[in-house]
Parts: structure tokens; C-alpha cells; sequence
């Protein structure tokens, strides 16, 4: 339980952190060995049930592969052309493959560590802990957070608005423009009822005497501790490892002028 | 944020909210997009993830309504499960902050089409250079880098700006604007004519 305890501003905070390292990375080796750490800790320490772990992280997969193919593709002329990898029975130069692969593995890397954010998570308490410790505006904070219970709402929204139009015989779109008019039919009542909802709130809130003021307590108090800046540390201490590590073996390869 | 009524904040975080959800409905026909095309095939519809930061402004017109309804709606297009994770705050503080440079230039007064549709430009300028750095988009052809940069740039300009304020003008035409500044211009409007 340790990862879900870890303060949630900093545990954002440590994942930014190791995604802006990553996108300093141009080789397949780091992500890679990055990526089984991540999944390492998701499942060995976090304990996030494997199955479900799959079913979230299956839709990145589709992207990574785009991402393979179109940089095989679509990339830039290699340095050195002559170093050549067949694949589906086509040459390519083997430096792209190593880009395109690391780009793909990147993506993969980004999700492995969204997830790790996510799956161990409770959202409000980020929002709490944002306001506490990053100086968040209460006014904003309970904003998003009223907002956020309204999300489960918009499908509900939706459904009636669907049935009032069937009541009053609406057709269903055929052509484009009309499947434009029928978003635009759906849009419109759905953000007008949002703002009307929104607006009671507010009232709501204002006259339980809700200022919006920084000078005030917290019912769920979030601290920062050592064990907090230790996982920070630790996090960036791997990746920094990593790094080093394949730069050691000679895969280690960043940006340098490929344009 | 002071001068701000508590009213509106709840309104803009509310449609931040809404249109987190929307965002993140588009992000399967992206991917869908992007299976056949490669990562050029998110370009065309990529307008659609600026427009909370054009329709708040337009509604609301005060200084930072821009960028922060982009942060609020990235922050909740991650919170309900996109790939990108906290990260996509930073994304949705580039998006905006393009958007908001837009509205600074006019000194947050001129809120006419012409100016949201660069608004929506200024969030696929800033949101590109950031994709080049996190995608890696560098890596790919010079002429490639170009065609997709055009594709996002009219995006942006139409599916944010114009579509953004169709959307809105719909919207304050139900009445239900009346106490923002989007609702009152429709009032002084309708009592001119």
C-alpha cells in the first residue's frame, strides 16, 4: 500500500517529472527497461489486479503501433543509410527502426506510468492535496470537485434529452449536415442544463458561506513526509540509473539535431 | 481570480467538466484516426480539444478563463482515465496558455470570430511545439512536420473558433447566459433591435 499512500501531489509531481526525462530518451534500451520497472511496481508493490491493468493499458498499444509504423515511414533522412533491418519484407535503415521503436516504447512508458498514477489514486483526494499543498485556489478546487460529481450526471442528461427528442418524432441523422444539426440539437440542451445546474451551486455554496477564502480548515488534511520525497527521489534515481546504465552499454542515444 | 464571482467559477469548471468528457470521447476516433493514418491522423480533429478554452472565454471574458477552463478540462479528461496521466495538465496549460496569448493581444475586450479562430490557431502553435518534444515528432520528415502543422492549424481555427462560437452564441440564446457577460451582450442586443 505504499505507492497509494505516497502524497498525491507529489506522486503527480514525480510522474511529470520522470515524462519529461523520458522525452529526452531516443533509444529503444531505456523505455524498455523503464517500462518493466514501472509494471514492476504497479503489480509487485501496488498490487493492482493484472487483468485489469491489461484492459487499461490494450488501447495504448494501438497508438504505439501507429506510431511504429508511420515514423518507419514518414521519417527523416537516416545518417547512416547504409545499415539496413528487413522487416515485412522491406529494407529499412536501422536507425529508424531504433527511433520508431523507441518513440512507440515511449508512448508505452507514458501509459505505464499514468496508470500507475491513476490505479492508486483517489481523485479527490489529489484535488484536496493540490489545493493544500500547491496553492490551488479553494475557489477552483471545490469548483472542479462539484464539477466532477456532475460528470456521472451527463450520460443521465444525455438519455433524456435523446427520449425528448424521440417524443416529439426527431429523426435520426442521415446526412452529414444533419448528423452536424443532431450534435448541435444534443450539444445545446446539454450545456444549458450544465450552466443552470453550475449556477445553483454556486448559490448553494454561497449561502452555506462559502467565501472561497485561503484562510481556512481542511476536514481531510494531506501532508507532505519523508516517505513522500524518498518515492519522488527513489522514482527519478531508477530512471536516472537507467539512463546511465544504457548509456554505459553504448544504446543511450538523445535528440542531436535530427531535423 | 479575485475578481471573479464564485458563479462564474463553478459555471467555467462545470463546463471544463463537460467537455473533458467530450474530449475524451474523441480520443477512440482519434486513435482510430491515427491506427490507419499515423500520428498525423489526430491533426483534423485536433481543434476539438480547444474548444472549452474558446467557449469559456467567449462566455465568461475575463482574463484567464482561457487557460484555466483547459487546464480544468485536461485535468478531468485524465481523472476519468486518459492514457497521458497528470501530464496532461502541463499539456492542457500549453493548450490554454496559446489560446489566452490570443485574447492578451486584445486585451481580453475583442471576442469577434475572427479572434477566437486565432485563439484556436494559438492553442495548436503551442500544442504542437509541445508535441514535437513529447512525441518525438522531430524525428519525422521536414515536408511530414509541415502538412500535419497546416492540418492542426486550420483545425484549431475551425472546429475550436467557429464551431466554439456556434455553440456558445446557441447557448446564450436559451437565456440561460443572462448573468454572464456573453448573456448581457445578447440582452443589449435584442433591445437595440
Amino acid at each position: 500500500m505504499f505507492i497509494h499512500n505516497v502524497n498525491p501531489s507529489i506522486k503527480a509531481i514525480t510522474i511529470i517529472l520522470s515524462v519529461l526525462l523520458l522525452a529526452l530518451v531516443f533509444d529503444p534500451i531505456t523505455p524498455f527497461l523503464f517500462i518493466i520497472w514501472i509494471w514492476f511496481l504497479t503489480i509487485g508493490v501496488a498490487k493492482i489486479n493484472w487483468k485489469k491493468y491489461l484492459l487499461y493499458f490494450s488501447p495504448f498499444l494501438i497508438f504505439a503501433v501507429g506510431m511504429f509504423w508511420s515514423n518507419l515511414i514518414f521519417a527523416n533522412e537516416p545518417i547512416n543509410p547504409n545499415a539496413a533491418i528487413t522487416l515485412f519484407g522491406r529494407d529499412f535503415p536501422t536507425e529508424d527502426v531504433n527511433t520508431a521503436l523507441s518513440l512507440s516504447l515511449r508512448i508505452l512508458s507514458f501509459a505505464s506510468l499514468s496508470l500507475l498514477f491513476l490505479l492508486t489514486t483517489n481523485i479527490v483526494h489529489f484535488i484536496l492535496s493540490l489545493m493544500q499543498q500547491c496553492k490551488f485556489p479553494p475557489k477552483l478546487a471545490y469548483g472542479i470537485l462539484a464539477g466532477y460529481r456532475f460528470s456521472p450526471m451527463i450520460k443521465d442528461e444525455l438519455f433524456l434529452i435523446r427520449s425528448a427528442h424521440r417524443v416529439r418524432g426527431v429523426n435520426r441523422a442521415k446526412t452529414l449536415k444533419e448528423g452536424f444539426n443532431q450534435y448541435k440539437r444534443f450539444a445545446v440542451p446539454l450545456l444549458a442544463s450544465s450552466i443552470r445546474k453550475a449556477e445553483r451551486t454556486a448559490i448553494a455554496m454561497e449561502s452555506k458561506g462559502f467565501t472561497g477564502s485561503r484562510d481556512r480548515t481542511f476536514y481531510r488534511q494531506f501532508t507532505v513526509t519523508t516517505k513522500d520525497w524518498i518515492f519522488l527521489l527513489g522514482m527519478v534515481a531508477v530512471l536516472l540509473i537507467l539512463i546511465i546504465m544504457s548509456w554505459q552499454l553504448g544504446y543511450f542515444k538523445w535528440y542531436n539535431g535530427e531535423l | 481570480m479575485k475578481n471573479w464571482r464564485l458563479k462564474e467559477v463553478i459555471v467555467m469548471a462545470t463546463l471544463s467538466v463537460v467537455f473533458g468528457v467530450i474530449y475524451l470521447a474523441f480520443l477512440p476516433i482519434g486513435g482510430v484516426l491515427v491506427g490507419f493514418m499515423g500520428p498525423i491522423g489526430y491533426e483534423p480533429i485536433f481543434g476539438i480539444w480547444f474548444i472549452v478554452s474558446i467557449i469559456a472565454a467567449y462566455i465568461i471574458r475575463k482574463p484567464g478563463a482561457a487557460f484555466i477552463s483547459e487546464t480544468i478540462a485536461a485535468t478531468i479528461e485524465f481523472m476519468l482515465g486518459n492514457a497521458l496521466g497528470p501530464i496532461l495538465m502541463l499539456v492542457g496549460m500549453i493548450q490554454g496558455i496559446g489560446a489566452e496569448a490570443v485574447f492578451a493581444a486584445t486585451r481580453w475586450k475583442i471576442y469577434s470570430l475572427w479572434v477566437l479562430m486565432l485563439a484556436g490557431m494559438g492553442s495548436a502553435v503551442t500544442s504542437f511545439i509541445w508535441g514535437m518534444f513529447q512525441n518525438g515528432y522531430i524525428t519525422f520528415a521536414p515536408n511530414y512536420i509541415l502538412a500535419m502543422f497546416v492540418i492542426r492549424l486550420i483545425s484549431g481555427a475551425l472546429i475550436a473558433g467557429l464551431i466554439g462560437k456556434v455553440l456558445s452564441d446557441a447557448v446564450a440564446k436559451t437565456g440561460v447566459l443572462s448573468s454572464f457577460a456573453l448573456g448581457k451582450e445578447y440582452k443589449k442586443r435584442k433591445k437595440a433591435a
